[in-house]
């Protein structure tokens, strides 16, 4: 077919929608809604699934303890495990690294919320901005004011880094102090300053604080008990990330640090990212299964039958009209198509409408999908829904649309005129 | 607008029970009396409902899409809620009405309490602990998480589990306290907590929860399955790895229900130190009664001076690891309304279209003395009726998921949490909710529609 036919019949199209006004605004609000929840419900699935896909380069290794959640390790290891327990000749050495401490805290310890109540990293500042997932890919201007609030974060070892929703829950604001009460550590209480605040989106939700603080408070506990130290002081060390480049440095890293002498009592493990991650979520496996295989076929199906339905009435209404193009000279091939193309234009439309509205509304103002699933707390909606939206709306419409469509296109010229007659 | 409010404020504040508030059953009730009102004056109005039923006959491809949509988003809906109550089965269905959980300040968790050797001797010494035989009631634990290797992966199966492990001193004593009997054939870890020889290594003695049994029973390949005594689950005599150590089953709890199910308990002091834990993480003590439990939890709150402890009746403990399920529910209800929305939008159209194709018969019952309410009420019926099928079939869909098992995790909020083995459930509230939801989708879509019909002009109907 040559562009004109194409634009004639997209004309012809237009104006069949344009004449069932009400019902096509009725069929495309229905396929807006069902795009609606299953752009956000593929973007939750989309997220954990990237996030549990194994890269094959700029890998990140995660050193836990090797037995236990939570994993607690002391805090000698992590100068060891910085260089990856490189120690022969042709040993390697990771590109970079980031120790995680887990510091849980309240603003009131007497009337513990889960608003006055605060889970924060402690890790060294600069490390945010090389070793942090989507903090180490910020762009100009977001790029530069965030390393300023970095460098404020490494000048004061007092300092904490908020995301908006938590600075909401809070209601603090950057510049004021905070006393935060230790939960996971108890008597290991901190005085800090807000010294700025995270980029919008996956940080909402979370808290840094510089790691010297916390090892400071330990020591601080140790001189104020006569030198016993806290009962978790050489626990301290929850993570230990190293960058590696390939596949390949990563199992010679591995074997380094899991075979060291250094590493024994507790016992570590690495894995990578992914499969950290895998392992938290096999505890939601039956839950993922079911809103993949079960949840989202069924709104698909639904939504076929929303548009199959509008697509069936249209044509039952029109077999006068569809007798008159069949005398007028056009195919039932063209007739085909032309049913077809129209549930296409109005489930594919209506489909990128949703999608984008969905992207926009939820990324730029809600600041993602507030579900709190393992340790993620919320999820932005991908680019890639963009295309999601009027693909899963044209395709249910085009599966919709399937039988109606061969109906107008077997539309038997005299039966239609024997009853008009 | 405030209408709506009204309506979905409650539901969200309301104190839910079994996964579905009272309120839903209140909305049920008052839309099954719409109907009801809306068949009454229909037939005593002398609406002709026989015409609204054969049209549904006549137009039956229409009808059988429009209600195969209903059944699906309706079925889908009590799938969904059925998880979810299976969560609040298994959180209210855990702990003793005279338990007291202790752990120590400030601990969110289990899994970071962290309670000293010294402190358990007086705490179990306290008054208002039962005892019997001159020994207090009371459950010594250490709650430990722990990442295991499956030995022979499967397909399809995990290559990890994270295992709720619990060090308990006298897991009778345990039993007891938290309310387990034992299976018949087994018996409660001996004083020893361990048995047989292997390489210079006894096994380490473990009961078992029925969720954890079964869910481990699969990890076994095939072939070992085959010849097992139980091939459905591990049972007495079946050996496991626990960290490097095998471990042998002395028996199966009775845990159907509760958290408990999925949880692997052991001597404590073999664990503890093997995972290196050597504290306690968890102290149970059984009162007379509830007041009692909440008088003993408030005096290790507020007036014990040896040790800094956070103690709650466990039933109050069992319900804050409600939170996931709360988080949960609101992602259905939300996502139920979006889908109920495109729902109506069909409702909506097919009513449209139906009265855009009886136009004149509109007309002739204008003609014949019908009223416009008698217009109104006869396709808003219509709409309702075509619902209530679609609701129908949507429930009976939705039933077929009761009792299916699921795994998932209970938590009171971020940084802490248990997995969980539920059943799925569905109740007569889950199933009240389902049809609700599709008798408001016919009535919101079949409103508008009706309202159209009744505003049309007999004589240029006829036309």
């Amino acid at each position: 077919m040559d562009p004109t036919t194409v634009y004639k019949y997209f004309v012809l199209i237009v104006k069949n929608l344009r004449r069932g006004l009400v019902r096509s605004i009725l069929t495309a609000l229905g396929t807006m809604a069902l795009v609606l929840v299953v752009t956000m419900v593929w973007s939750v699935l989309y997220f954990l699934e990237a996030a549990t896909s194994e890269k094959s380069a700029n890998l990140k290794l995660i050193v836990t303890e090797r037995w236990q959640l939570p994993s607690q390790m002391p805090m000698s290891y992590a100068s060891a495990l910085e260089t990856g327990a490189a120690k022969d000749p042709g040993d390697i050495e990771p590109l970079d690294s980031m120790t995680w401490q887990f510091y849980g805290g309240t603003l009131d310890k007497d009337q513990r919320t889960r608003d006055n109540s605060l889970f924060a990293f402690a890790m060294e500042p600069k490390k945010l901005l090389t070793m942090m997932d989507d903090l180490d890919n910020l762009k100009e201007p977001e790029k530069g004011e965030f390393a300023l609030v970095v460098e404020k974060l490494e000048a004061n070892r007092q300092g904490i880094i908020l995301g908006k929703d938590r600075l909401t829950a809070l209601n603090k604001r950057v510049g004021e102090r905070i006393k935060l009460f230790g939960l996971n550590y108890r008597d290991i209480d901190l005085e800090l300053e807000i010294v700025g605040q995270f980029p919008s989106g996956r940080y909402d939700g979370s808290a840094v604080i510089n790691r010297e603080y916390v090892l400071q408070a330990m020591d601080q506990y140790a001189a104020e008990n006569n030198g016993t130290k806290h009962p978790l002081a050489d626990k301290t060390l929850n993570l230990m990330w190293l960058r590696v480049p390939d596949q390949e440095a990563f199992r010679k890293i591995a074997a380094q640090i899991e075979n060291s002498p250094n590493f024994t009592n507790p016992a570590v493990k690495c894995e990578t990212a992914s499969s950290g991650i895998s392992s938290f979520l096999e505890a939601y496996a039956d839950l993922l299964f079911g809103i993949k295989w079960i949840f989202v076929p069924i709104a698909i199906l639904s939504l076929s039958l929303v548009i199959s339905n509008a697509i069936s009435i249209s044509v039952r209404e029109r077999r006068l009209e569809l007798a008159v193009m069949k005398v007028l000279g056009f195919r039932p091939v063209q007739i085909l198509f032309l049913v077809l193309g129209e549930a296409l234009v109005l489930g594919g439309g209506a489909g990128f409408v949703s999608a984008f509205v969905t992207w926009f509304v939820v990324n730029r103002i809600m600041g993602g999908i507030k579900f709190p699933i393992a340790f993620f707390p919320s999820f932005a909606i991908p680019d890639e829904a963009l295309w999601w939206g009027p693909l899963v709306g044209g395709l249910a419409a085009l599966i919709g649309t399937v039988i109606p469509a061969v109906n107008a296109c077997r539309v038997k010229v005299t039966d239609v005129f024997a009853r008009v007659t | 607008m405030p209408m709506k409010l009204d309506l979905i404020q409650p539901l969200l504040a309301a104190d839910i029970t079994g996964g579905v508030s009272a309120i839903l059953r209140q909305w049920l009730v008052w839309l099954i009396l719409l109907l009801v009102v809306f068949t009454i004056v229909a037939i005593r109005g002398k609406i002709p409902l026989q015409y609204n039923l054969r049209n549904l006959l006549v137009r039956w491809p229409t009808t059988l899409l429009i209600s195969v949509a209903f059944a699906l988003v309706v079925g889908l809906l009590i799938t969904m809620l059925a998880f979810v109550n299976g969560m609040y089965a298994v959180t209210e269905g855990t702990g003793q009405p005279g338990n007291v959980l202790v752990l120590s300040e400030g601990s969110t968790d289990e899994a970071f309490s962290n309670l000293g050797y010294s402190d358990t001797g007086d705490i179990e010494n306290q008054a208002g602990i039962l005892r019997e035989n001159d020994k207090p009631l009371m459950s010594r634990e250490t709650f430990l998480l722990v990442n295991q290797p499956v030995e022979e992966p499967q397909p399809g199966r995990p290559k990890r589990r994270l295992l709720q492990l619990r060090g308990v001193d006298d897991s009778e004593m345990s039993g007891r306290v938290h309310g387990l009997p034992l299976e018949p054939g087994g018996k409660w870890i001996s004083e020893a907590g361990v048995q047989g020889q292997q390489e210079n290594l006894s096994d380490i003695e473990v009961v078992l929860g029925e969720g954890i049994a079964a869910e481990l029973g699969f990890d076994r390949p095939p072939e070992v399955r085959a010849k097992a005594k139980n091939s459905q689950r591990l049972d007495a005599g079946d050996k496991f790895y626990l960290r490097d150590r095998q471990a042998i089953v002395v028996g199966v709890m009775k845990s159907r229900g509760t958290t408990y199910d999925s949880e692997i308990w052991a001597k404590q002091s073999l664990v503890g130190p093997m995972f290196g834990k050597g504290t306690y993480t968890t102290l149970v003590c059984r009162t007379a009664n509830e007041a009692e439990a909440q008088k003993l939890a408030d005096f290790f709150n507020n007036d014990y001076d040896r040790a800094a402890l956070s103690a709650r009746p466990e039933l109050e403990y069992f319900e804050s690891l409600n939170e996931t399920n709360k988080q949960f529910l609101y992602a259905i209800i939300f996502l139920a309304v979006v889908m109920s929305i495109g729902g109506v939008f069909g409702v909506m159209n097919t009513m449209f279209a139906a009265i855009s194709q009886r136009t004149k018969d509109i007309g002739v019952l204008r003609i014949l003395g019908f009223k416009r309410w008698q217009i109104l009420t006869c396709f808003l019926l219509e709409s309702m009726f075509l619902a209530l099928i679609g609701g129908l079939i949507g429930c009976a869909v939705g039933c077929l998921s009761h009792g299916w098992s699921a795994s998932s995790v209970v938590s009171g909020g971020p940084g802490g949490g248990k997995g969980v083995l539920l059943e799925m459930v569905v109740t007569i509230d889950t199933l009240a909710v389902g049809l609700m939801v599709a008798l408001v989708m016919g009535f919101i879509g079949g409103l508008v529609p009706s309202i159209s019909a009744t505003l049309q002009r007999p004589l240029e109907s006829l036309r």
